[in-house]
């Protein structure tokens, strides 16, 4: 793919010194700990949730050795319940709900607004370090015994158990005040620091796409907050809420628990289509098809997932009423996300597509994801759902969602704002490879586990019937795949910084702010105001000088 | 059921780290030994063998075929395009810049709408039929008691089994659930049957058995360590079998003892016990029935004196608020099953208590008990 590039020997002459950029602005391991600049909070988010996700991940392929023989292969039953449920809530807690706003979001959504930071820096540190408190107290929770909850914490089991429960409800209620103020801080950069010219339908999706996470946040987290509390309160004072015993009920807890965490699958993946909406349109050269469409689907999709949270209920015993509402209002999240799909592809058509590693990624995305919204459509009707429910099928089902698309589209971003956020470019082929890799690795893990679902492989089974060994096994070895295609990811990352080659000002042809700025970006991210003029996405503008000149 | 006192947070760790304990349930085989795995018809998926429930895989197939089609779609379209619009040179232009095509956007939010809609209606449609109880199913009602980890079930006879079921082939049944405990689901995948088993709240499901054989009940509602291990075998019989009643063959007062000792570990493993009570000397949520090594603090229930005689072991129990010394006996076993918080076991974790009551026949209960002396040991 050599001719992707421009060809190297149109030099520009580089300047004697460095120009000054934000890494390089101030020195000094307090430089970063007390920083205020977003693109700085943006890299220490960018090192903790990569760290949770690669901790999460290693608990995932224990999960998975575990389960190469029906017996179990490694732990004891009891074990193998920790592990699962610390897979699980590290990836949705501490990873799959904060990185990309955190770090992608937090690094580019001010250089897109045109802006100098957020508009409240220190509330942007803070919600960093609620961040770290909560993944210390995570972390604590292990060392004091862990948890065997499932990251659901449904009671009243969660209430009963020998285990830190209590701690790691503590570590969610941080996390979710660290999510929230991040939420709270986008909505009013977004309102207020737009530079002249940036009409709100001249925002980059992206932007469309954390403000609608941000509303998300700030609405939904609250009520996880006071659930985890109650179950503190339960399990330390005796109050009767959740435990039938003492006249409370477990439904309850599965509403107020679901009245969050649905909204949450949204908090998590409309973030992610905000980088999709980016991508494919950088990579295709091409204004994004439906631009306002995509715009209202994002905010259509935030305020439909309050309504449909009933529908991780339809085997506990509901109403049928509540079963008919939830599952109609369920069909309907389909249309808007149908409708974003469609666009994305229509992007891509006639458009000048790069095969570089974004948007390798990006397409990876795409298939994945269609896989992962047609299977809900399927968990969406109810009587299949009655079947299909607690089993591997679902488990296959969010995890298309959650890690082949939310995790891949953070790696996408994380490809395409690389060259920008450190100046340097990582190995291209090596992407390549590790982009082929984990989208092999992902399909072989969880392919197998739609069959062995529908087959009625009920989840969360540390020992299972021994017909189910096969897809079990598939399952594995697509899983250590998969972890092989991660682990060069980061080899190569790292590598970059010490060993990449100098990026190009505007590595891809970007015509959004964020590829306006220099890279790396000043501390104040522009040397002048922009000021914008033309429409956004509209690549007639698009200058072909700069994809020539090396960074800054 | 209470919270159990907390173990010290390093040595459980180190535990971790170190060796990890197997479970005594570990070593058994496991619950669903001897059972034939599931055909799988010519779709690659489980038979339906429930008349009633043919629509759920309707359905699925239906939305599968949507979803395929649009699988093919997108892929389809995307890969192409990808390809035959590759970037060739690095300052290539669009083949086009449309940004928007009105008929083809109403077009791809009509149909995919009117698509999920007839989706909804017959899920909805067959969701009615699976949770409404028919007339004839409603007089021919099971119960299905769960607690942690074991199912205990009920006859329309009011007769009893543990972890195993008869039902009698073409024939609508209803079956009542409860939980004794914490949230358990009962699911069944052959007959297409899932409902969760909330405490404090009765539910229902009812089906058709239509072919006979032996299929898995799983628990299918996360519920705690063993929770894989709550399962029960299933057995659709004719009514010729059914009327023999085969769950409730107890082995007679004068049946050999290998039998009776026999039929006493199935309850030990039907009925929950193994859950709390180990059979090899290890400490668990309740106290081993068999001494543990010497240095233990498992006695046991039963030891063999000098002579060789089976006697019952001393133990401190809690019993109207004071502490007492009582002799293991057949008395004190029966009371401590039916009642189990009349005398408490009063030592380190056990003072908790927690246990949940069991009602067994006396019959069931002397081979139980049979079972519980033959782990004596000098």
């Amino acid at each position: 793919m050599t001719t992707n590039t421009p060809p190297v020997d149109v030099q520009v002459a580089s300047p004697a010194s460095p120009r000054e950029d934000y890494l390089n602005c101030s020195k000094g391991i307090m430089s970063w700990l007390g920083t205020l600049d977003h693109k700085r909070i943006g890299i220490m988010y960018l090192i903790g949730v990569g760290l949770a996700f690669l901790s999460g991940g290693a608990f995932a392929l224990l999960v998975r050795l575990h389960l190469w023989e029906p017996e179990g292969m490694l732990f004891s039953n009891q074990t193998y319940n920790q592990i699962f449920t610390l897979h699980g809530a590290f990836m949705v807690f501490l990873f799959v709900i904060p990185a990309i706003p955190g770090s992608l979001g937090n690094m580019v959504l001010p250089l897109m607004v045109g802006a100098k930071d957020v508009a409240l820096p220190r509330l942007n540190l803070l919600s960093f370090y609620l961040w770290l408190t909560g993944a210390v107290l995570a972390a604590l929770a292990i060392i004091l015994g862990g948890f065997d909850t499932g990251w659901t914490f449904y009671a009243p089991y969660s209430l009963y158990t020998n285990q830190a429960v209590v701690t790691i409800g503590l570590a969610i209620f941080v996390l979710g005040f660290s999510s929230i103020f991040t939420g709270l801080n986008f909505i009013v950069t977004v309102h207020k620091l737009r530079a002249p010219g940036m009409t709100w339908f001249r925002l980059p999706l992206f932007v469309w796409a954390l403000y609608a996470t941000s509303l998300l946040q700030v609405l939904a987290t609250p009520v996880l907050g006071i659930t985890v509390l109650l179950v503190a309160f339960e399990r330390l004072y005796h109050i009767g809420i959740f435990d039938p015993r003492l006249g409370g009920d477990p439904v309850l807890f599965e509403h107020f628990f679901w009245f969050y965490s649905h909204p949450a699958v949204y908090i998590m993946v409309l973030p992610a289509f905000g980088i999709i909406s980016e991508l494919v349109t950088v990579h295709s050269r091409k204004p994004l098809f439906g631009y306002k469409l995509i715009a209202f689907s994002s905010l259509a999709i935030a305020i439909i997932s309050f309504l449909v949270w009933g529908h991780h209920m339809f085997t506990s015993g509901q109403s049928t009423y509540a079963m008919f509402a939830f599952s109609f209002l369920t069909f309907f999240v389909a249309i808007p996300t149908a409708i974003k799909e469609f666009s994305w592809v229509a992007t891509v058509w006639r458009g000048s597509v790069a095969l570089n590693s974004p948007m390798l990624y990006t397409l990876a995305f795409l298939i994945i994801f269609a896989i992962g919204g047609l299977t809900g459509v399927i968990l969406g009707a109810l009587n299949v759902d009655l079947h299909l429910h607690d089993t591997y099928f679902v488990v296959a089902h969010f995890h298309y969602v959650m890690m082949g698309s939310i995790a891949l589209a953070f790696f996408a971003g994380l490809h395409h704002w690389w060259p920008k956020m450190f100046g340097k470019m990582y190995n291209e082929t090596l992407a390549k490879i590790a982009a082929v890799t984990i989208f092999v690795g992902f399909n072989a893990t969880f392919l197998p586990q739609f069959i062995m679902g529908s087959r009625g492989m009920p989840r969360r089974y540390a020992t299972y019937v021994p017909e189910y060994a096969p897809y079990h096994q598939a399952s594995t070895i697509g899983a250590m795949i998969l972890g092989s295609g991660v682990a060069l990811m980061v080899v190569y990352l790292v590598a970059s910084l010490f060993t990449g080659k100098k990026a190009k000002e505007n590595q891809w042809g970007g015509v959004t702010l964020d590829w306006k700025c220099p890279t790396p970006p000043p501390h104040l991210n522009f040397d002048d105001e922009p000021k914008v003029i033309h429409e956004v996405y509209d690549y007639s503008t698009l200058d072909y000088e700069s994809l020539q000149r090396d960074a800054t | 059921m209470l919270a159990e006192p907390r173990p010290n947070p390093v040595a459980t760790v180190i535990t971790h780290l170190i060796q990890d304990p197997q479970g005594a349930s570990k070593q058994e085989p496991p619950p669903w030994d001897g059972m034939p795995a599931p055909e799988i018809d010519e779709f690659g998926q489980l038979p339906v063998l429930s008349s009633t429930f043919d629509h759920v895989d309707g359905l699925f197939y239906f939305t599968y075929a949507v979803c395929i089609f649009f699988f093919v779609l997108i892929t389809g379209v995307l890969l192409y395009s990808a390809v035959a619009h590759r970037r060739k040179t690095w300052d290539q232009k669009p083949l086009s810049n449309f940004t928007h095509n009105t008929p083809l956007e109403v077009i791809w939010t009509i149909v995919p709408l009117i698509i999920v809609m007839v989706m909804f209606a017959w899920g909805f449609k067959g969701a009615l039929d699976m949770t409404t109880v028919p007339q004839a199913a409603k007089q021919n009602t099971y119960k299905a008691s769960a607690k942690q980890w074991a199912w205990t079930f009920t006859y329309p006879d009011g007769t009893q089994s543990y972890s195993e079921v008869w039902f009698e082939v073409d024939k609508p049944v209803q079956v009542v659930i409860e939980s004794q405990d914490v949230l358990h689901a009962f699911f069944l995948p052959s007959m297409r049957v899932k409902r969760d088993v909330v405490p404090g709240r009765f539910g229902t499901v009812w089906f058709t058995p239509t072919r006979t054989g032996d299929f898995h009940l799983f628990c299918a509602e996360y519920c705690g360590k063993s929770h894989s291990r709550m399962y029960a075998k299933v057995h659709v019989v004719d009514s010729e079998t059914f009327a023999k009643q085969p769950w409730n063959i107890v082995p007679e007062a004068d049946a050999p003892i290998e039998d009776r000792v026999a039929y006493g570990k199935q309850l030990w493993k039907g009925a929950g016990c193994y859950a709390c009570h180990s059979i090899e000397g290890i400490e668990n949520t309740g106290p081993s029935w068999k001494a543990g090594p010497a240095g233990s603090t498992e006695m046991g229930l039963f030891a063999k004196n000098e002579a060789g005689e089976i006697v019952g072991t001393e133990r401190v129990v809690f019993e109207d608020g004071e502490e007492k010394t009582v002799t293991v006996d057949e008395d004190y076993i029966k009371e401590s099953i039916a009642y189990p918080a009349k005398k408490i076991v009063w030592r380190g974790r056990y003072k908790n208590g927690g246990m949940p009551a069991a009602q067994l026949s006396d019959d069931k209960l002397s081979c139980l008990i049979d079972f519980m002396k033959s782990l004596a040991e000098n």
